[in-house]
């Protein structure tokens, strides 16, 4: 019942905040400054930990196939579950980590220091001030973010597949390519699309409806990293359903 | 060089957290609260995650088998990378998201408001009383989300390849040893204990040395999601590397 | 300027769950002058006020600004009516991203056409106003409590409102900066000939700036009118709450802030 009531509010809010974003010119400079700095902020946890699940990928790829003597498709399996599941996943859940959880805990903060309501006597719609900038800045980054996670764990696990395992550095690259094509590039961008639109939304609602006290924006942060993250997953695998799935090799 | 700083600040932390834990006295009872809270925070969201992930690891998985013919073995396939990393390093992220930032949020929390120097000037060891059943509390209940979303992954291949694929479920269930060993499991139960351990000293860390108000709370929570997810993906690579090596 | 009250309370309540925090309160805030509601802390001053800007709505009853019920208000028809008020929060409400000046000029950018340097002018005129000359580059984490309130007085009154609203304009300072002020919104008064409204606990400050004051008391207004009134009041809870303020000046007239 609880939850009922929460998933309506969610929703009364993303109304509100379609409709601001609607009636008020977009706020250019603003969401590329927000773009910018959720760009920064994500990069470079996104670079370490892409290239650490690089190569577990080529680890976990070897060791199963390896019995079967399949060991030389380790690019393939980089292809299928890093490019397609892995690096979108991964996207999601470090911008949900890293700007997901500021945007939350820097509107809750807002928030209680009656700095909202304080836009709301100016006659200053706070949706369209604070949550506009963020919705098209993490939409603007998001793509280019999941290109870089892609090219930094295939990087990783081809080094770790020619260095640590000692496969052929050229089948790899076969196997690779022969699995992936370009459009899958594209797919993966609009699953980040998706997801960034969810971390903002999710992320922006927990932040403005924050209880007052630090409690209220430890509690907010959260909430909006665990609900976002979650909410990822279970899309990504509709997604992929729909986007790769009877595509087959 | 502020880093550098920072990390022997936390050295020093973790060793004098680490002394409190290996001497009398315990708060038994807080660190079985704070288990039994953390554990119950992080079910839902574990298995809500690992669950779908096992979807997609089947998915995608089903794809390679089909080149060699060996479909029956995709139990396997799923079992191995659930054990091995899936639920693992995601039952991970999600207590540091639930668990190790709720515990940031409310040290942090108390650090402000000053509950802490209060604690310490009625000359009460804070970090027997707050940190240590915290920590404690990470470092038990990490391998057993561990290993119950490890069932939740198992579940979601299971879902995909029997009930969406079409493949049958008593192959599915009878081939999940067939690559599988007990070492798969263990590895994975140890590997989640030395994630605990890096999230909830982490956690506590940021969140006993909160500053700045309620932005500086939000800060420590987000900065423990963030540094302790970056550092047991870290941990992860080198105890892969030495657990399961690669089997030339 | 008519004689017609501007803000108009009829039979507001509200209640927040099973808490009810008004329980029918009726009165009138006359145009250009300065009027206060004092209560103890927690009596709901605060959510009083916020109910004149919209920030919340009613249970039951009206809240007229002029012609617009703010209870039954569309969303244009408030910002309409926010445009002529202007807010002091308890906490200053400053923005920590922008300086001191930054968050004066903040509601020129959004509501009028002015240029940045004509923005800042403005801005650096009102922080004289307050006497706060050359702060505006001044980030607001380095600002002292009473200069936060300064600023965003400063901030409430750069579109020169027709209404100010103070929200606990004295709560967390110290006696001196508090009577500082006072003396700061008594002269303000007088200089820009607007409505202000004033929520407080500290009978001292009340005394010091109001031309009428209301008590508010277990969700109702127990008395309302001049401060003559005020202070001969026969209610015993007025009465208490006079004597454990102490220092009253004699009951006379209000103290005259000094200029």
């Amino acid at each position: 019942m609880n939850a009922l009531a929460e998933f309506g509010r969610f929703g009364l809010f993303v109304a509100t905040f379609a409709r601001a974003s609607a009636t008020h010119p977009p706020p250019v400079r603003r969401s590329i400054e927000e773009a910018y700095r959720i760009g920064v902020l994500s990069l470079p946890i996104l670079l370490i930990i892409s290239a650490f699940v690089g190569t577990n990928l080529a680890l976990q790829g070897y060791n199963a196939f390896a019995p079967l003597g399949g060991q030389r498709l380790v690019g393939m399996f980089v292809a299928l579950a890093g490019v397609r599941e892995l690096a979108p996943m991964m996207v999601a859940s470090m911008v949900a980590a890293k700007a997901g959880t500021e945007m939350a805990s820097q509107i809750a903060v807002m928030r209680i220091r009656e700095q909202i309501d304080a836009l709301e006597v100016m006659a200053i719609n706070p949706h369209w001030f604070l949550i506009t900038p963020r919705f098209i800045g993490i939409l603007l980054v998001l793509p280019p973010l999941t290109v870089i996670s892609i090219f930094t764990l295939t990087v990783s696990s081809y080094l770790v597949s020619t260095l640590q395992l000692g496969l052929n550095g050229a089948e790899f690259l076969a196997y690779f390519t022969d699995t992936t094509e370009p459009m899958d590039l594209v797919y993966c961008m609009i699953k980040a699309f998706f997801f960034g639109i969810i971390i903002c939304l999710v992320s922006c609602f927990y932040g403005f409806n924050s209880k007052s006290g630090p409690n209220g924006v430890g509690e907010a942060t959260n909430a909006s990293v665990v609900v976002s993250a979650v909410s990822c997953a279970l899309l990504n695998y509709l997604m992929s359903e729909i986007l790769f799935s009877g595509r087959g090799l | 060089m502020e880093r550098i700083a920072a990390l022997g600040r936390f050295t020093i932390f973790s060793a004098r957290v680490g002394w409190r834990v290996l001497t009398p006295w315990w708060e038994v009872q807080e660190t079985a609260r704070h288990t039994w809270l953390i554990a119950t925070r992080c079910l839902l969201p574990v298995t809500a995650v690992v669950f779908p992930f096992g979807m997609v690891m089947a998915l995608q998985g089903l794809e390679i088998f089909e080149i060699f013919g060996a479909q029956r073995l995709l139990s396997s396939l799923v079992s191995v990378a659930v054990f091995r990393e899936l639920s693992p390093v995601l039952a991970s992220v999600l207590v540091a998201a639930q668990g190790g930032s709720a515990f940031a949020a409310e040290l942090g929390a108390m650090r402000i408001k000053e509950e802490l120097d209060a604690t310490e000037i009625m000359a009460i060891d804070s970090l027997r009383t707050h940190v240590v059943p915290r920590v404690l509390a990470t470092v038990i209940a990490t391998p057993i989300l561990n290993l119950i979303g490890s069932i939740a992954g198992i579940g979601g291949g299971f879902f995909t390849a029997v009930c969406l694929k079409g493949e049958t479920a008593g192959v599915y269930w009878g081939n999940i040893w067939a690559l599988t060993h007990s070492s798969d499991v263990f590895g994975g139960l140890f590997k989640t204990t030395v994630f605990g351990v890096l999230i909830g000293l982490i956690a506590t860390y940021q969140g006993y040395y909160a500053t700045g108000g309620a932005a500086g709370v939000g800060k420590a929570v987000n900065d423990t999601v963030v540094i302790s997810v970056t550092a047991f993906v870290i941990a992860n690579y080198f105890l892969t590397s030495a657990l399961f090596g690669a089997i030339q | 300027m008519s004689d017609a009250p501007i803000i108009r309370f009829v039979d507001v309540h509200k209640s927040f769950g099973s808490l009810s925090v008004l329980k029918g309160v009726s009165f009138d805030i006359p145009r250009g002058q300065t009027t206060a509601i004092i209560g103890p802390s927690g009596t709901g001053k605060s959510v009083l006020i916020k109910h004149v800007v919209g920030l919340l709505e009613p249970d039951s009853g009206h809240i007229w600004v002029d012609d617009v019920d703010m209870a039954h208000a569309s969303e244009s028809q408030k910002l309409a009516v926010r445009k002529r008020f202007g807010m002091l929060f308890q906490g200053g409400a400053l923005f920590d991203s922008l300086t001191a000046g930054e968050n004066v000029a903040f509601p020129l950018r959004y509501h009028t056409r002015m240029s940045e340097a004509e923005r800042r002018a403005k801005a650096e005129e009102k922080l004289a106003l307050v006497e706060l000359p050359g702060l505006y580059d001044r980030p607001t984490s380095a600002l002292s409590g009473g200069q936060r309130k300064r600023v965003g007085l400063a901030r409430a009154i750069v579109l020169e409102p027709e209404v100010v609203l103070f929200d606990e304009p004295n709560s967390g300072l110290d006696p001196m900066t508090s009577d500082t002020i006072d003396a700061l919104i008594g002269r303000m008064k007088q200089e820009l000939g607007m409505t202000f409204v004033v929520i407080t606990h500290d009978i001292v400050s009340c005394l010091n700036i109001a031309d009428r004051i209301g008590m508010l008391y277990d969700g109702k207004l127990i008395e309302y009118g001049t401060v003559d009134q005020f202070l001969h009041s026969n209610q015993a809870i007025v009465r208490d709450f006079l004597k454990r303020n102490a220092d009253l000046p004699p009951a006379s007239g209000p103290l005259i802030p000094p200029p």
